[in-house]
């Protein structure tokens, strides 16, 4: 069999258009957030979202050939037609298709929020854990009793605002792409 | 003219003969030299060992000559528009034409797809190993560009090995080719797209192979067994078109294609005609699906037998089977997904 001149092109426009969207979206919020400069929560974020797509190539393409028959066609049928075939298991296909964007929702949160921690702490301007370590070595049993009971410490409340902001980074990015894929559908449907 | 030819030996010798022995060009001078051993050894029959090692020595010294002469000369080949040095890509192709394609059979979709990795690997090494062999940590400011150079380069190897599943798909389901795909948001096909384009599906051959093994059981066999078999065809049928998918030419395809046990419809004056129908139930491009259809007339004529006979008497007649099926290959038909389906109720 020769080669066919098929080539994912379309694909590649996508990607670097849903990457330029996370990156516009999740660098400012960022930046509010954590407080970077300009350039450095542009390089993060940059950093964090190519992380976050090769994990997700990784999945679907060790996902893909493990798959069974009816899957890896409905694969093929959107990835090659841009449609599901709908006769046989309709309610089973949207079931999956919230599954799955719940699973990569929660896979790239936790990319990006090991990858920001990882850089942070390559650059050294990490400072929870270190904060943290060293304040409980000072204070006694009662004192931590106490602050435990008072509710969080500063480390925590950090702890607890970085990781908010990283969520609410990927949910605004996922909201913005899922408008475009959206607003695509729309007019792709229109066309036809 | 002389001198001319004076001039250009000491231009040749100053930028092929090195300064000093540790240097771009001695390598290159090698490289030149195990080849040039290689070519002689071939005369021989029993040297190809040693050509093969001098060879593989040559690529080797080849692919190192062009890394030195790339990142330590003024020759560095940089990005458009950025101090961004893809010397490193120029060297991984060589050696990935050294690795994959400088054999008998070349593997083109290795080389191309460890083509990236491979490149980067060349890109960080001097980061990791000094010029005397000693291991060290990349130094701060280089890390950014390091992870982003593999980050990205992990995602032009996920494209490349993405864009060879989809080839992997086209070859294992050829079928899937009689579509178009324009409205796919992932491919783009380049196809020349003329008229005359024949789309040959698996499904008219697995047609064509029916009729040719029906033919085989049913032709001059006794009508009355001819009429067992139309009546228990559905399981004769089965098992035929097992047999034919098995021995497709893309076997992976059989999970799409459905032999249809076909009603039989009585001819006018007598026998019967059998509607083959394959359908295609796996992907397709709009909201038709792909069939195709033969058909075949199974006549029963009447033959003299053989047998002796008293001369005054009339020779027994019995009825043996004719089968005579369409000439033509079966071609490709789109019918409405929904008409089929009431059609089926």
């Amino acid at each position: 069999m020769d080669y066919q001149p098929i080539l994912p092109l379309r694909m590649i426009a996508f990607q670097i258009l849903f990457l330029l969207v996370a990156l516009a979206v999740e660098s400012s919020i960022l930046r509010q957030r954590l407080r970077f400069g300009f350039k450095t929560s542009v390089q993060y974020t940059l950093a964090i979202n190519l992380a976050a797509i090769v994990v997700g190539w990784t999945a679907f393409l060790v996902i893909e050939p493990l798959s069974p028959m009816e899957i890896k066609s409905q694969m093929i049928s959107y990835i090659l037609f841009d449609r599901l075939s709908l006769n046989n298991w309709s309610a089973q296909i949207g079931a999956t298709i919230c599954a799955i964007g719940l699973a990569s929702f929660l896979v790239t949160f936790f990319v990006k929020l090991k990858g920001l921690e990882l850089i942070m702490r390559a650059d050294g301007i990490w400072k929870l854990e270190e904060e943290d370590s060293r304040a409980s070595k000072r204070i006694t049993r009662d004192e931590r009793y106490a602050r435990a009971r008072q509710g969080k410490s500063d480390a925590q409340q950090a702890l607890s605002e970085f990781m908010d902001a990283v969520i609410q980074a990927n949910a605004a990015s996922f909201s913005a792409i899922s408008l475009l894929l959206l607003l695509r559908f729309l007019v792709t449907r229109e066309a036809a | 003219m002389p001198e001319f030819f004076d001039d250009l030996q000491k231009q040749a010798r100053a930028l092929l003969w090195p300064d000093q022995y540790f240097a771009w060009q001695t390598l290159l001078l090698l490289s030149l030299f195990s080849l040039l051993i290689a070519a002689l050894l071939e005369a021989p029959e029993d040297g190809s060992f040693a050509i093969s090692t001098l060879t593989t020595l040559s690529w080797i010294f080849f692919t190192c000559a062009v890394w030195w002469a790339l990142s330590k000369n003024e020759t560095e080949i940089k990005l458009p528009g950025a101090d961004y040095s893809i010397s490193a890509w120029v060297t991984g192709a060589v050696f990935c034409t050294f690795l994959f394609l400088s054999r008998e059979e070349p593997h083109w979709r290795w080389a191309i797809c460890t083509w990236p990795l491979i490149s980067t690997t060349i890109k960080a090494l001097p980061h990791f190993i000094t010029w005397e062999l000693e291991p060290h940590w990349p130094k701060k400011k280089d890390q950014p560009m390091l992870v982003m150079t593999l980050l990205i380069n992990l995602i032009l190897t996920s494209w490349i090995v993405f864009s060879f599943r989809v080839q992997d798909w086209v070859e294992n389901y050829p079928s899937l080719l009689a579509n178009d795909f324009d409205n796919s948001s992932f491919v783009t096909d380049f196809r020349v797209d003329s008229p005359d384009r024949q789309i040959e599906t698996q499904g008219g051959r697995l047609l064509d192979n029916t009729a040719d093994a029906i033919y085989k059981e049913l032709n001059d066999q006794p009508w009355y067994q001819t009429e067992r078999w139309l009546y228990t065809r559905q399981d004769r049928l089965e098992a035929i078109s097992q047999d034919m998918v098995g021995a497709f030419s893309a076997p992976e395809e059989q999970v799409f294609w459905r032999m249809q046990v076909p009603d039989l419809k009585r001819l006018p004056d007598e026998g019967y005609l059998l509607t083959l129908r394959a359908n295609w139930v796996g992907p397709v491009a709009g909201a038709q699906q792909m069939q195709l259809e033969k058909t075949c007339k199974i006549l029963p004529i009447d033959k003299v037998r053989s047998v002796e006979v008293k001369p005054n008497e009339e020779p027994p007649v019995s009825t043996f089977t004719e089968v005579r099926c369409d000439e033509k290959s079966p071609e490709v038909q789109w019918s409405d997904l929904r008409q089929r389906v009431t059609g089926g109720e």
